[in-house]
């Protein structure tokens, strides 16, 4: 049973950590930039949900209000800061990413205050069910649920819309997707606010996991989403899903036993450094380094 | 046509612009301050303990205020000096070093966590400057010298009259532990698991977790593999906030022992039903009939917008018990106001009265013990067994 | 001199010299490293050990130098792997790797740090001036550096490799050699700190710090000597002249650094080259 808890802990924050990271591998897939202040993003996210659920008690506006700012927020991250830094090399976009994550941070503490910020009433958190022994809580039964829907509905959109068509196309042959009439910068916005979308809602189940949003929010999952695309296969979806799943449960059973001599951040850190000095191109080797 | 060659300004020129707008920053760095009784005042109010640093830093400025309302010592009125030392060793340095250097000042107050008052007193210490430690429990802050003093429970020792607690009081046997990974947790827990033989307690397992966590599915699977008569856990409010309501969320209905620092209501808030029936050491007694802690109780809430926890009431009396002291001394000579702080008696602080100081200067005061009872903080005992958790001496 | 000031300019002392090194790597060789504080933490915990060891103030200093190079060195080779966002991705990693490794050892001090350093012997006033002419000295390596051959090589790597190549330059090579300097400098700035604070904690040299230390390279001018130590000594007083800045520091920093790349790619060197052509065109 015990095993078996730590599996549930395990998947549920694969669940997660992927909803986090596909925003990320997105970006990168799209235009080579590793998009670090998408923490911010999912901050925001996990913010906005709390508040409007507090402002109007509902869990569920608090989740719309969120998926409806954060793509805003990320697309004018695009826009306004990457769009300019696309001549440059790779690594100016990444600083400038960086520096506008610290910066929210601390906006957020300003704005929100140190202590951060809980729900009123949290239905969630201290709901659970005893399957066979197992103590599941409605949260991790929502984050699961919620991935499955998710990424169910993201294939059937890139599989069977035309503008998810569309936007596949731009991703792996740019060129071509352009001499079909697809607008390659329509594409980079609606890029961004996918993957925007999916942050808010991992930052709205996180809220509920804790009962507190505080300022670090942002920066603990962040490098650790790194790790996650770097080690699916910089760009792809399926490789993120599983290197998020992957994670989790590494975390969920390694924290007992390396938790001794290593910080739990830093274990994302040593197998992302591990596997790019192995294998530059990542699991599944979608891309290269 | 040949191409003209840009000549780039000269290194002389760069520098000397650069100079100047240093010099100007410099200028603006070290100009001194003003008159009155200076209390220097240590406080994080940016970095991972700023929510601690602005409830310390609003106490102290009330303390001060009230302090000046009521006359002001000698005739005189106080001057809070205060810096932000991000709780960090680097800083606390720093920062005393400028309350020194610049401001002159010969009293302190330190309302930072360990890490600051361990960095902060040998400095202090070697410039002959008074600091009351009002929060940090690690033992090397009194170690640093006789100008040393500390206002709160040293942290093996809350971890000692923890034992006692757990092990007579509650009479239960079999704990699981989970230590916070910095300084004060893990001396707390430290000072708990030595103590634990003695009344009878085997701990069954130690878990740790860092400042920074928030999730702790791993080690509440394990503890409830472990299957423990109580669960004991030193940390902060917003950690074990959330690791509350995740044990609890698992199904884990032992009583849990939480660490002095849990002490605020924001763990309540975060923690919501959860909550409920966790026990707090080391926990300020909130019902006490004083009228000084009722009028500090509302004025607090009202400024800061959240009701005061323990940090907020001792860098309340630490102010206090520094102006006692510079009364009672007749002076503001830091030896005069060392020797007459050491020489307290029964002075009332907002948790309760004060005895004294032994020869290290560490506080004795018997321990008081909250649990929380629909949402509220309520008295559950105080250990007036004081030689169970007798600090060091010299 | 009051003890304010003194520990004041040794800290920009410090700061000058863990700047300029990493211009050294970053900006001259254009290998984007923000882990910097990891080298700057290996040379401070070598001469902590070796001063509680020995008390000898020479070999903490080349415990210093020595542990942060090798650190560097490593780095370097990993650098030779992967393209320079990923490098400064493992950077990162490598940073919080230090710092997760650090907190957990016993021997190091674990979350407790190493207390109670034996002083160096020359009191405040002493290190601050040791500080300080070896800051004089890295600024001088630098320059020297910077007009020299070996310069002009590590420009040619970070610019193009390729085209580096076909001067012979062999990119591998220079990129060891840029981090080796630059972290034997960051380690030696490691040994100065802990002179000066006798007691080190690993939080001390985090990922916030090496970010801020990007931030200085980068708002001084990336790959210029002069313009970086400009911004670490205003960017190290700046706290402490302005309360606000003191108090949203990382609002500040973070802020500068996006408004700078965005808007002043070049930083402070940049803009002041600018502003003098344009006298000069006028």
């Amino acid at each position: 049973m015990y095993y078996i808890d730590l599996a549930v802990t395990g998947i549920s924050f694969g669940c997660m950590y992927a909803m986090m990271s596909v925003g990320l591998t997105l970006v990168y897939g799209l235009l080579r930039i590793l998009h670090v202040a998408h923490a911010a993003v999912f901050a925001l996210g996990a913010y906005v949900t709390v508040l409007v659920a507090n402002a109007t008690g509902s869990i569920l506006l608090g989740f719309l209000a969120a998926m409806i700012v954060t793509p805003l927020f990320g697309m004018a991250i695009y826009r306004v800061m990457y769009e300019p830094l696309l001549k440059y090399r790779p690594d100016v976009p990444l600083i400038a990413s960086i520096g506008l994550l610290i910066f929210m941070q601390d906006a957020f503490r300003i704005v929100f205050g140190e202590q951060g910020i809980t729900f009123h009433r949290n239905a969630f958190a201290f709901t659970t069910f005893n399957i066979f022994g197992v103590t599941v809580s409605a949260v991790q039964i929502a984050t699961i649920i919620t991935a499955v829907v998710v990424f169910t509905a993201l294939h059937l959109f890139t599989t069977r819309t035309r503008i998810g068509i569309g936007w596949r196309a731009t991703v792996s042959k740019p060129q071509i997707a352009a001499s079909f009439g697809i607008d390659p910068i329509k594409v980079r916005y609606l890029n961004f606010a996918v993957g925007s979308v999916l942050a808010a809602i991992a930052g709205g189940l996180v809220a509920e996991m804790n009962n507190l949003v505080d300022p670090g929010i942002g920066f603990v999952v962040s490098y650790k989403a790194l790790a996650i695309i770097v080690l699916g296969g910089l760009g792809s979806v399926r490789g993120t899903l599983i290197a998020s799943l992957v994670l989790g449960l590494v975390e969920a059973y390694g924290t007992i036993f390396i938790g001794a001599w290593l910080d739990r951040d830093a274990i994302a850190f040593l197998a992302l450094i591990v596997l790019l000095m192995i294998r530059p191109q990542g699991f599944t080797g979608a891309r290269t380094a | 046509m040949l191409k003209q060659t840009i000549k780039l300004p000269s290194v002389g020129r760069k520098l000397s612009l650069g100079l100047t707008s240093i010099l100007m920053l410099g200028a603006a760095t070290l100009m001194p301050a003003q008159a009155d009784i200076k209390i220097g005042f240590q406080v994080p109010l940016t970095g991972p303990a700023a929510t601690d640093g602005k409830s310390a830093q609003i106490a102290g400025v009330m303390a001060v205020e009230d302090i000046n309302a009521a006359g002001g010592v000698l005739g005189q009125k106080i001057e809070l000096v205060t810096y932000d030392d991000q709780a960090k060793s680097d800083q606390a340095i720093f920062t005393a070093n400028k309350l020194i250097g610049e401001d002159g000042v010969k009293l302190v107050v330190n309302g930072s966590y360990s890490a600051s008052g361990r960095a902060a007193a040998p400095v202090f210490q070697k410039a002959g400057v008074v600091m009351i430690s009002a929060y940090g429990v690690h033992p090397d802050i009194t170690r640093a010298g006789d100008y040393m003093f500390r206002l709160v429970h040293l942290g093996p020792q809350q971890g000692a009259a923890t034992a006692l607690y757990i092990g007579k009081n509650l009479g239960l046997k079999k704990i699981s532990t989970i230590t916070m990974d910095n300084d004060y947790g893990q001396a707390t827990m430290n000072g708990f698991i030595e103590a634990s033989g003695k009344y009878g307690i085997t701990v069954l397992n130690k878990y740790s977790y860092s400042l920074k966590d928030r999730q702790f599915g791993s080690i509440v699977a394990s503890v409830k593999r472990d299957s423990p008569d109580a669960v004991y856990a030193t940390g902060y409010f917003f950690t074990g906030g959330p690791l509350v309501s995740q044990l609890r969320a698992a199904g884990i209905t032992v009583p849990i022992i939480g660490s002095q620092a849990f002490d605020s209501e924001k763990f309540i808030e975060i923690a919501g039903p959860a909550a409920e029936g966790t026990y707090i050491m080391d926990s300020f007694d909130r019902d006490r009939k004083d009228e000084t802690l009722q009028h500090f109780f509302n004025e607090f809430k009202k400024r800061a917008g959240y009701a005061p926890e323990g940090v907020a009431a001792i860098t309340y009396s630490a102010v206090k018990l520094m102006a006692d002291g510079i009364k009672r001394a007749n002076s503001t000579d830091p030896a005069k106001v060392r020797d007459a702080l050491a020489a307290t008696k029964n002075f009332p602080i907002l948790e309760g009265n004060l005895n004294g100081f032994n020869s290290l200067h560490e506080m004795i005061m018997p321990i008081s013990v909250n649990v929380i009872k629909d949402g509220k903080f309520k008295p559950a005992g105080v250990l007036t067994d004081l030689d169970a958790f007798a600090p060091p001496e010299k | 001199m009051s003890a304010y000031e003194i520990s004041i300019i040794s800290i920009i002392g410090i700061n000058v010299i863990l700047a300029v090194s990493l211009n050294m790597i970053s900006g001259f060789c254009g290998q984007i490293s923000l882990g910097h504080g990891a080298f700057f933490g290996a040379g401070a915990y070598a001469a902590a050990l070796t001063m509680v060891g020995s008390g000898s103030v020479l070999l903490a200093i080349l415990a210093a130098v020595v542990t942060g190079s090798l650190l560097g060195l490593a780095v370097g080779f990993a650098s030779l792997r992967v393209r320079t966002d990923f490098l400064a991705v493992t950077t990162i990693g490598v940073n919080f790797l230090f710092v997760g490794f650090v907190r957990k050892q016993a021997w190091l001090g674990g979350e407790m740090g190493i207390s109670g350093i034996p002083a160096s012997g020359f009191g405040p006033v002493g290190n601050m001036t040791m500080i300080l002419l070896f800051a004089a000295a890295t600024i001088a390596l630098s320059l020297y550096i910077s007009r020299s051959w070996m310069g002009f090589a590590f420009r040619a790597v970070g610019e193009d490799e390729g085209a580096a190549a076909t001067l012979g330059i062999s990119a591998g090579a220079y990129k060891l050699a840029a981090f080796g300097i630059g972290t034997a400098l960051a380690g030696l700035a490691g040994c100065l700190y802990t002179f000066f604070t006798q007691f080190i904690t690993a939080d001390a040299f985090d990922f916030i710090f090496s970010v801020m230390l990007m931030a200085m390279v980068v708002i001084g001018g990336i790959g210029s000597t002069w313009g970086v130590v400009v911004a670490a000594v205003g960017l190290t007083l700046l706290p402490e002249a302005i309360r606000f800045v003191n108090d949203y520091r990382l609002l500040v920093f973070g802020g500068l650094l996006v408004l700078v790349i965005r808007l002043a790619p070049g930083g402070l060197a940049g803009v002041i080259q600018k502003a003098f052509l344009a006298v000069r065109r006028s």
